[in-house]
């Protein structure tokens, strides 16, 4: 746990310095359930992931996405961060996908408890929330909009 | 005549139609075929175009079909695509794997896929990061379609292009046909039907004035009227040949000479009736039998054949250019031809080579006219009075034997002599003046036939002037032969003639020359010395039959020379005129003087009087002479009288000068215009004037003194004047002659001639004057004989004019004593 507050205060720093930018997205947490048994996923696999490219983890396990579609800045900050896409494209994207029949959008999660439960009961799957959403019944798998690392759409 | 029709694959129209149909499908279907090539290009690359965008539209769909490996989608995408006409076939993969693929059917052979079909390939990338390609798409156009709309295409290019070039084509025919097709036939037709004679000409279609057809129709009228005019003209030389033929044709038949051709081998080829009649040849022999020219009974046939090929080569060649050394030479030449009917004739042919190579001739019968020329040449040399050889002919042969006998003539010839015999009848003019001609060439023939006869051995007899004859003797006989023959024949001859009962005597005088070899001019000389021979056997005392002495040649050279000195002398005043003083020998004064002239010769000096004056005589220069003198002595009476001095001067004056060379009124016009008294000129005149031509002489001697001029009677007693003479002729003076003057003191007989002739002088009251005196003794003698004027060497010589005014002074003191001593005395007793 200490390095769980060691980045708690890099995050605050970072925050505080994007804070002076454009508004860019706020930072959005890729998370797990503890007991996926994995504790970090590349940027690409969250994208081939969420995106239905490729839905297995690392592990060969299927991986099941989930989407808060109440939280509408929460899902425009996440696929901003992630492939730098507006929620209409994402939609837009879904659409011809839904046509084919051989991927489905993410898991649609109403809320964070519903998310948290879909999580723990749902191997595979996996969600996103906001950095102060963290609590330890989630684990983080990738953080975005962070300040580390490369920003997507560069 | 119908118009020619032209084959229609002749005609302009088919032929430029086919070309331009050529021209224009070819021009189509180059056109055609690069339409097509760029046409199948640009097709393709629109089709790729289009095809590019359509992959355009299904990019993103394809994009995430790609990224979610979704076969369905790319399924889908593909139905979409294949829905395009112009798909062929597409390929849809995802990393590299083939996702899914579909392909149209194929409906005929083209649509399949072949191997170099272009195939458009589209890189997938992710849809949410560019940079990563997730998969591809292969699309295949449909080959098929772009050929079969290319085709369309084409076909409708094709068909536009077939109806454009139908159009052009279609307008051309028409152009062609309305603007060149129409007016050439047109023009055509009239061609045929037109007589340019008649002044038929071609009209300029409509519209076509500056056009070519228009210039051409001008040209052809042009041409038309050139040619109409050189018919005309080629008509006219055709008349004017025919007119030229008929008028030759006319002199050939009728002319009086004989005309005739002969071709390059010598065959008369035509001949006209006066040839045929000259040559003796039957109408019958007309063309049919060949006759050679030189077979023609010529005496000699040789000339004419020289004269043939002399014609030949001379000329009659047209083709050289060189001008003048080629020009037809004609020749000609006389021959003797027999006729067939026996008679000789002469005929003149006349040969002129005509311009192919054939000879034109002239034939006339000269046989009289030859004979007349040697009749004249005959008459030419020959006398024709006696018959004989003239002077021509004479001179004739003895060319020709001088010739024969050259002994430096190539080759040289013996040498022979020749001789000239010069014989004159020397009374024949006086003779025969006063008889009838008729007589006097009796007396010619006869004198002549006697000398023919009479002498031998000469080579030609000749008369060779109105009184003389001559006789030419080659390898003549001694000279004393010839001179005895000679004597004999005169003898003969100087019988006399009678003729019409007269007898008629002639006397004759021979002169004989010989040639001698080597003179400039043989026959003149050999004349000339004949001559002098003969001028010195009438002239000279011995005999009448004189040979040429070289001295007689000289003489007359010096004579010649003399004669043209003389005439210088006067031209450039030569002469001198010396005074003899004349003395009054009773009162002892100078009265006057004799002129006597004398002559400076540049040369030979002072001339003495009796060395030219006869010659002067002889040549009449004595005329000039005597003027001359007269002027002097007229100017030098002028002087004195003018200076108060009274003395006179007397001229001597010639024979010859009477009564023509010094006339009284020119004596006359002489005073007047000199001014000087006549009675102060005397002029002295011998006595042989008197008797030579009596009246005439009278006349003259009374007209000069009727003028006021005296005469003096010059050498009187040396003549053979007769005392009869002094009752005519009234003169003033005798002058005694010296010779009686010379012996006074010694010969009584000489004293008492003077004396007697003083005494009748004094009767007929003439003054007498004596001349040579010599000496005192002499002056005293004819004092006492009372002889009234003297002249001589006492006194003085004759001086010239300066000296003359001294002398005279001296004339009274020498006078002196004679008159101091008695008049009339005589110291020495008459014996």
């Amino acid at each position: 746990m200490e390095r769980r507050t060691g980045a708690h205060l890099l995050l605050a720093i970072v925050l505080a310095i994007g804070v002076g930018a454009a508004r860019a997205a706020e930072p959005v947490l890729v998370v797990m359930d503890p007991a996926s048994g994995l504790d970090r996923l590349t940027r690409e696999q969250v994208i081939n992931i969420f995106l239905g490219r490729f839905r297995r983890l690392p592990n060969a396990q299927a991986a099941v996405p989930i989407d808060r579609s109440r939280d509408e800045a929460l899902m425009t900050d996440f696929y901003r961060l992630l492939v730098d896409k507006s929620p209409a494209e994402i939609r837009a994207y879904w659409a011809r996908l839904v046509f084919s029949g051989k991927t489905e959008p993410p898991q649609k999660a109403h809320d964070l408890d519903d998310m948290i439960e879909r999580l723990a009961n749902t191997p595979g799957a996996v969600a996103y929330i906001r950095p102060d959403e963290l609590s330890e019944r989630l684990r983080v798998v990738l953080g975005l909009g962070l300040g580390l690392g490369p920003e997507p759409g560069r | 005549m119908t118009a020619i029709r032209t084959r229609w694959h002749h005609s302009i129209l088919a032929r430029a139609g086919l070309i331009l149909l050529g021209v224009l499908l070819l021009f189509g279907a180059v056109t055609v075929a690069i339409n097509l090539h760029y046409n199948r290009a640009r097709a393709e690359q629109a089709t790729e175009l289009r095809l590019s965008q359509l992959l355009d539209t299904v990019e993103s769909t394809a994009s995430i079909a790609c990224f979610t490996r979704d076969d369905v989608l790319a399924g889908e995408l593909i139905a979409g695509l294949l829905r395009n006409s112009e798909v062929l076939s597409v390929v849809v993969e995802a990393d590299g794997v083939p996702l899914a693929d579909s392909s149209r059917q194929a409906t005929d052979a083209a649509a399949a896929v072949t191997p170099d079909s272009r195939v458009l390939v589209r890189d997938i990338y992710s849809p949410f990061s560019p940079q990563t390609p997730v998969g591809r798409v292969l699309l295949t156009p449909n080959q098929a379609l772009i050929d079969q709309e290319l085709r369309q295409e084409t076909r409708i290019l094709m068909l536009q292009m077939a109806m454009q070039l139908l159009l052009v084509a279609l307008a051309f025919a028409a152009a062609t046909l309305l603007l060149i097709i129409r007016p050439i036939k047109a023009i055509s037709d009239r061609l045929h039907g037109m007589d340019a004679t008649r002044g038929e000409r071609l009209q300029v279609p409509a519209g076509h004035r500056g056009s070519e057809i228009g210039l051409l129709v001008a040209d052809v009228n042009r041409l038309a009227d050139r040619l109409v005019r050189t018919l005309e003209d080629e008509r006219a030389l055709r008349i004017q040949r025919e007119i030229d033929e008929q008028r030759y044709h006319a002199i050939f038949e009728n002319a009086d000479t004989g005309l005739f051709q002969i071709d390059h081998q010598g065959l008369l080829s035509s001949w006209n009736p006066a040839f045929a009649r000259l040559m003796g040849l039957s109408s019958e022999t007309r063309p049919e039998r060949e006759l050679a020219l030189l077979d023609l009974d010529w005496h000699d046939p040789q000339p004419l054949a020289e004269l043939l090929s002399d014609c030949r080569n001379t000329g009659g060649n047209p083709r050289r250019d060189s001008g003048a050394q080629d020009t037809p030479r004609t020749q000609s030449a006389e021959l003797r031809h027999t006729h067939p009917d026996g008679v000789e004739r002469w005929l003149s042919v006349v040969l002129t080579p005509i311009t192919d190579r054939s000879v034109q001739g002239v034939l006339h019968d000269v046989t009289h006219h030859l004979e007349a020329e040697q009749s004249a040449r005959r008459l030419a040399v020959t006398d024709r009075i006696t018959g004989m050889a003239n002077q021509l002919g004479l001179e004739q042969r003895l060319r020709a034997l001088i010739q024969a006998s050259d002994p430096e003539a190539e080759p040289p010839r013996p040498e022979r002599a020749i001789a000239l015999v010069l014989i004159s009848l020397d009374n024949f003019k006086r003779l025969s003046s006063g008889l009838d001609p008729a007589i006097g060439d009796a007396l010619l023939t006869e004198t002549a036939r006697r000398l023919s006869s009479g002498i031998e051995g000469a080579n030609l007899i000749a008369r060779v002037g109105e009184n003389q004859f001559a006789l030419l003797m080659a390898d003549p006989a001694p000279a004393l032969e010839i001179e005895r023959m000679l004597e004999q024949v005169f003898a003969d001859a100087q019988q006399p003639v009678f003729i019409a009962g007269a007898p008629l005597t002639l006397t004759l005088s021979g002169g004989i020359a010989f040639h001698t070899g080597t003179v400039a001019n043989p026959v003149a000389t050999l004349f000339q010395h004949a001559d002098l021979a003969l001028a010195s056997a009438q002239a000279g005392p011995g005999g009448p039959i004189c040979f040429f002495d070289p001295d007689l040649a000289r003489l007359a050279q010096e004579r010649h020379q003399l004669e043209t000195d003389l005439r210088h002398a006067i031209r450039d005043g030569q002469f001198v005129p010396f005074f003899q003083p004349l003395v009054d020998l009773q009162r002892g004064a100078l009265v006057g003087a004799e002129v006597l002239i004398r002559w400076q010769h540049p040369q030979r000096g002072l001339v003495p009087p009796n060395a030219f004056i006869p010659l002067a005589e002889e040549t009449g220069l004595i005329n000039d002479m005597g003027r001359w003198i007269l002027e002097s002595a007229g100017r030098q009476l002028a002087a004195w009288q003018h200076a108060g001095r009274d003395l006179y001067l007397s001229v001597n004056v010639s024979a010859h000068q009477i009564p023509k060379g010094l006339t009284p009124d020119a004596l006359h016009e002489l005073a007047q215009r000199l001014g000087f008294a006549p009675a102060s000129l005397a002029l002295e005149i011998t006595e042989s004037i008197l008797i030579s031509d009596v009246d005439g002489a009278q006349a003259w001697l009374d007209a000069v003194r009727a003028r006021g001029f005296r005469v003096f009677l010059d050498d009187f007693g040396t003549g053979y004047s007769s005392l009869s003479y002094l009752k005519r002729f009234t003169v003033d003076r005798l002058k005694i002659d010296q010779g009686f003057i010379r012996d006074l003191a010694t010969n009584a007989g000489d004293r008492a001639l003077v004396e007697a002739v003083t005494a009748i002088a004094d009767s007929f009251g003439m003054q007498v004057v004596a001349e040579g005196v010599e000496d005192a003794e002499h002056v005293r003698r004819l004092r006492a004989m009372g002889c009234h004027y003297g002249q001589g060497y006492f006194f003085s010589p004759p001086v010239p004019l300066d000296a003359f005014s001294e002398v005279g002074r001296r004339i009274p003191e020498l006078m002196q004593p004679f008159l101091d001593a008695a008049p009339g005395s005589n110291p020495e007793p008459a014996s």
